[in-house]
């Protein structure tokens, strides 16, 4: 028989253990979501650069788009998932509050051009992405972070070719993120 | 008054029942993600797999995704059951029930 500071530190393996798996499976679901949206705004970007006139249009079907895949990830996700189980109205709502505080900030509040459009959308996604990651894991803030400084570099750096730049940087960064979180 | 289960009581068997525990019923873990959550080698892994399997603990899955064959391991009813009064015969140890 064990004493109980051995018992102690058995339960707390097994804590630990049980914490790296939730978190892995967290990683595991998140990825998916990342890799998606990381497409949807790569060919978004991708379109802004090669038909500006076509961008309006581009980017509502991006945020349908996303939106939709998160959507269907959770709805298509296997039941057995601890966090895929159902689907939460409360997704919704957090995209539609979302989207309706960047449109205040981008056409009311302010009158933002496509660039400053191109550069406040994604800093502001990849903010809820860092703050989440305080919670949730290191790895959403790194990729929070990662994308927020390459976008304002790109910014303040790069000229017409920005969309272009944003296309490897949102959407390529969003894809290889994801990527990386399924191997951590 | 409850026992310790010597097959799970092993620090590495611990930890692979802990983490099978944790998903739902009849979910599994790959034995790449398995060992990475462990920290453990393959052979090391394996062996301790083995045991469990043996014990009727865990079932072990094998099968080819593409051409790369894939372990997996999943915690049986019996594993869980075990797993559960391991756990709260450690509780009880904690709590002084048990000396």
């Amino acid at each position: 028989m064990i004493d109980s500071k051995e018992a102690s530190a058995a339960l707390a393996d097994i804590d630990d253990i049980v914490q790296r798996v939730k978190q892995s499976q967290l990683y595991e679901l998140a990825s998916l979501a990342a890799v998606w949206w990381g497409i949807v705004v790569f060919a978004g970007n991708l379109v802004t650069w090669l038909w500006p006139i076509y961008a309006v249009y581009a980017w509502v079907a991006v945020d349908v788009l996303g939106v939709a895949g998160l959507v269907a990830l959770r709805l298509l996700n296997p039941p057995h998932h601890p966090h895929g189980a159902g689907f939460d109205v409360r997704l919704l709502l957090v995209f539609v509050l979302f989207f309706a505080f960047g449109y205040l900030c981008t056409n009311v509040l302010g009158h933002f051009g496509p660039r400053q459009l191109g550069a406040f959308w994604p800093i502001y996604f990849m903010l809820f992405y860092a703050l989440a990651g305080l919670w949730f894991g290191y790895a959403f803030v790194a990729i929070g972070l990662g994308i927020t400084a390459l976008t304002l570099i790109g910014f303040f750096t790069i000229g017409e070719a920005f969309p272009l730049w944003m296309a490897f940087v949102n959407g390529g960064g969003l894809i290889v993120g994801g990527l990386w979180m399924r191997r951590i | 008054m409850a026992e310790l289960d010597d097959i799970i009581h092993q620090p590495l068997r611990l930890k692979i029942m802990a983490a099978l525990n944790a998903l739902p019923v009849s979910a599994g873990l790959e034995f790449s993600r398995l060992k990475k959550l462990t920290g453990a080698t393959d052979g090391n892994l394996g062996a301790h797999i083995e045991t469990l399997a043996k014990a009727g603990y865990v079932s072990v899955d094998k099968a080819f995704v593409g051409k790369k064959p894939q372990t997996t391991v999943t915690a049986t009813a019996a594993g869980r059951g075990a797993f559960a009064r391991h756990v709260a015969t450690l509780q009880e140890i904690i709590a002084g029930k048990q000396v």
